[in-house]
């Protein structure tokens, strides 16, 4: 999983068995310097934003629930801006902040009488994503002015109930949860504790739960290209190997030189081969030549927007734009945790760049001199060009995005970055 | 062996003669050859039959005499290559079968011998040789390769210069179809003008059967001909055939070297001006010009139009695999064009969404109006027609294919040489299909851009070629 460093450099593994002895401040810098220099990205974003903020629960000092969401955002923020290409950081961070809402409520509950605070969008319809448009400041409750007993509803559906101040426990203001007591406050520890191991499950998991659906995608005789296999196409592939005879071509090959010490997928494709699954690697920039050959077309995603329109490493555009072209289906796997209730920014529409110097020499000083190279390293697929969300949870259609948005995050979480930009 | 198998599979007259064995008494193989390779190339006259045998006999008679005078050059293990070549002159996107007799690893770079082969002892059969189409997936095994051949196993009526410029083309030291297309007929000049008829013969009915024909099977063997070249000695053969038997011998020397060097100044030199003119025309000040790759013409267009003052962007999409979109951002960098360089196609569609022309040089047109280009092309205009961005080939008539048809890149394509197993696999072209060109600008309407290839083959096949008086 760890990609690979120098040994000066920790791999996730250690540095997350470090964050145990460390002060809790130095584990969040020590993992917002390693963000930053992209030492971890990836699917690690996600692991590493859920150890980190497990320890936030446990080690930092709060008293109330709300003190608690304070914490988590203003270090879940901190995180998401140290690597703002990576949004799976702040899905983590959404998800534990529902979390600890969700138990938070259930104490309060327990305590109240069961009467809901209705805060929850999966009280909503599915299509409920954007229902607050008429309301003021939906997502954006200012913590101080809350204090000041201002109620703001969470949806249209208690947009008339009547107010009840110890009703509120959405708006991080301090009334309802500050008459908790510090035994419910232990226990709450402990239970979002608990909340946060089993998202750190469903990451583990994610990958073997979509392979479990390998074999009902790729047929027998089927040519798929795989673009830039990552880890979750790769268990993927191994599973459908499993069970299909099938063959795979390999696109988007990092290394341009032919004839390099070891061809690129070596072990994936020794492992498919094993189970007679035949592999090409396609040294080619382009794709349309060969899409009329291909029968699916395979990659997996850094992210899936709202919109369904996906964030990949560059050139994943190519294969979904030449297979939509032939009509071919383009299957992306993502885990759930990688879909964001956002819309994608502008960087992610543009494009990011990446470092060119692997493209021409420094050697080669007029070279240098002359070219303005742009070399994208993550591009943004509209939504129109993909036909499958291959998740943990099954295959999604574009227009079911909205439902598992709406199980997975909190309306009041969505921007949970947004009133804390300053430090 | 591998040449005796394939040649035993080929239909046609060469098949008996291929197992003889090595030494002098292989004399008669070359003629064998070369009189099997007349019948497929359908394009000429057909010779009467028994003329055709008397040629041939003669043609042995006199090749036998040659051999013994000269002492000092053993003849090459076999001719494999010529005879199993005997499948067809024809060329453009002929299969060259499994008959790989590269030896792995034997550069070619050198000059050839006067003889045109060098006295080497044969090499051990082809185990190695074997390998280099064995390791190309099955799904593209039809498609076909260059192979650099030994010298000393080609067909020993190559002459000398078409022997360097196969070496070439089977290296890609000349890659596109246009250079191609020059250095075969400036080859193929030296070939004319060091040809003399032999006695009883007329040019008309020898030289193509006799002389042409095994140096275009030996570049086809090299490297699968390019269309322009079938275009162009399409229109060679014609030539030759036109001329009267009686017609003396310098003066049909005579008449086809002019027209080689017409076609060359017509069809090449010209064409290129008249394109890089017309496409530079279409420019207008401020426009952001997107190409793929380097093309001639499209460079030229560049140049063109800075020196015709305009002021626009270049945004020059690489494929990592060649690199030769570098080399172009280079050229124009010099002469002081703005230059934006991506080296691959990675966030393409922003990219293109934000240009307002695409230019895209071409390798040939087909007779369906699909272009065939250097691979990543057709994803190229792709990606552009969908933003709404203009898509304009440039590309010269002679690349203009009007027999063939191709709707897929797997129809007419090639495996570069050195991406060709299953650990690194790469086509070197594919195939655009016309909806994704908005216009094609060739050396013959003016202004250009806006005329869509259908109407350039439709002026094709009515127009006589000029070049056919």
């Amino acid at each position: 999983m760890a990609p690979s460093q120098t040994s000066h450099v920790p791999t996730l593994d250690s540095l997350i068995k470090a964050f145990d002895s460390q002060s809790l401040e130095a584990s969040v810098e020590s993992l917002i310097f390693l963000l930053k220099r992209r030492q971890v990205k990836g699917d690690e974003c996600a692991k590493a934003t859920a150890h980190i903020l497990c320890q936030v629960v446990t080690k930092s000092t709060w008293h109330d629930v709300d003190q608690l969401i304070s914490r988590v955002q203003i270090t879940g923020s901190r995180l998401a801006r140290a690597a703002p290409m990576e949004p799976v950081i702040g899905n983590i961070v959404r998800r534990v902040l529902g979390l600890i809402r969700d138990e938070a409520s259930e104490d309060r509950n327990a305590d109240d009488g069961g009467s809901d605070a209705g805060s929850d969008i999966q009280a909503l319809p599915a299509s409920a994503n954007l229902p607050q448009k008429p309301h003021p400041l939906p997502f954006r409750p200012p913590p101080s002015v809350a204090a000041a007993g201002l109620q703001v509803s969470k949806s249209m559906f208690n947009l008339l109930s009547v107010a009840d101040t110890s009703d509120s426990l959405m708006t991080g203001a301090s009334t309802p949860m500050s008459q908790a007591q510090p035994t419910s406050m232990h226990a709450l520890r402990s239970e979002v504790k608990d909340g946060i191991d089993e998202i750190l499950d469903e990451i583990n998991q994610a990958d073997d739960q979509i392979a479990g659906f390998a074999e009902i995608q790729i047929h027998p005789g089927d040519y798929v290209l795989a673009y830039q296999p990552t880890k979750t196409v790769e268990r993927f592939l191994v599973k459908a190997a499993s069970k299909r005879r099938f063959t795979v071509i390999f696109a988007g090959l990092d290394s341009p030189a032919p004839g390099s010490a070891e061809p690129p997928y070596a072990a994936l494709r020794k492992r498919l081969n094993a189970a007679g699954v035949e592999t090409i690697n396609l040294a080619s920039n382009g794709l349309m030549a060969y899409i009329p050959r291909v029968n699916k077309v395979i990659f997996g995603a850094k992210a899936v927007y709202q919109n369904g329109g996906l964030l990949v490493n560059s050139g994943c555009c190519i294969a979904a734009l030449a297979a939509h072209e032939y009509l071919k289906p383009v299957i992306v796997l993502s885990p759930v945790y990688k879909f964001c209730p956002e819309d994608p920014s502008d960087e992610v529409l543009r494009g990011e760049l990446g470092n060119p110097s692997s493209y021409v020499s420094y050697a080669n000083g007029p070279a240098v001199e002359a070219l303005d190279i742009e070399s994208t390293i993550t591009e943004y697929i509209p939504p129109e060009l993909i036909d499958v969300y291959l998740t943990n949870l099954g295959p999604q259609t574009q227009h079911h995005l909205a439902s598992i948005l709406a199980d997975h995050y909190k309306t009041e979480d969505i921007n949970f970055a947004v009133h804390l930009a300053e430090p | 062996m591998a040449a005796e198998t394939n040649g035993a599979a080929t239909p046609g007259p060469a098949a008996q003669e291929t197992a003889k064995p090595t030494g002098p008494t292989a004399n008669p193989n070359p003629a064998t050859a070369m009189g099997s390779a007349q019948t497929p190339a359908s394009s000429e006259k057909l010779t009467p039959a028994q003329l055709k045998a008397k040629a041939k006999a003669e043609k042995a008679a006199r090749r036998a005499q040659v051999k013994e005078s000269r002492v000092s050059a053993p003849p090459p293990a076999q001719d494999k290559g010529a005879t199993a070549d005997g499948k067809g002159g024809k060329g453009k996107g002929k299969q060259d079968g499994q008959q790989a007799q590269t030896k792995g690893g034997q550069p070619q770079a050198h000059r050839p011998s006067v003889s045109g082969r060098r006295p080497e002892v044969p090499a051990p059969p082809s185990v190695v040789e074997k390998d280099v189409r064995s390791g190309i997936p099955a799904c593209f095994s039809h498609v076909p390769m260059a192979k650099r051949i030994p010298m000393s196993q080609a067909h020993k009526d190559v002459h000398p210069v078409v022997l360097s410029v196969g070496q070439q083309m089977a290296t890609f030291a000349l890659n596109d179809s246009i250079s191609r297309l020059k250095a075969t007929f400036l080859a193929f000049r030296k070939v004319i003008e060091s040809y003399e008829t032999p006695k009883g013969n007329s040019l008309s009915r020898h030289f193509v059967p006799h002389v042409l024909n095994p140096q275009i099977e030996y570049l086809t063997e090299c490297r699968p001909m390019c269309f322009a070249m079938g275009n162009a000695i399409r229109l060679l053969k014609g030539k030759v055939n036109k001329f009267d038997i009686d017609t003396a011998e310098d003066e049909a020397k005579e008449g086809l070297l002019e027209w080689i060097d017409l076609l060359i100044t017509e069809r090449i030199t010209w064409s290129e001006y008249a394109i890089a003119k017309n496409a530079a025309q279409s420019m207008k000040d401020g426009d952001t010009i997107l190409t793929y790759g380097r093309h001639r013409l499209v460079e030229e267009t560049l140049l063109q139009a800075n020196r015709n003052g305009k002021s626009f962007d270049v945004t020059i999409i690489d494929d990592p695999f060649t690199g030769g979109g570098k080399e172009l951002a280079q050229t124009l960098r010099q002469v002081g064009i703005p230059v934006r360089y991506s080296p691959n196609l990675g966030g393409l569609r922003p990219k293109v969404a934000a240009v307002s022309n695409v230019f895209l040089g071409g390798e040939a047109i087909f007779a369906n109006g699909s272009l065939h280009a250097p691979s990543g092309t057709a994803d190229v205009a792709m990606a552009a027609m969908n933003a709404g961005v203009k898509v304009i080939v440039l590309c010269e008539t002679i690349n203009f294919d009007r027999d063939r048809v191709s709707v897929d890149s797997l129809t007419y394509n090639e495996i570069d040489p050195e991406r060709n197993t299953a650990d690194c696999f790469r086509l070197l072209y594919d195939n655009t299909h016309e909806k994704y060109i908005t216009g094609v600008v060739t050396e013959f309407e003016s202004g250009g851009g806006n005329s869509p290839a259908q109407a350039i083959l439709a002026l094709l096949r009515k127009q006589e070629d000029p070049l056919i008086d």
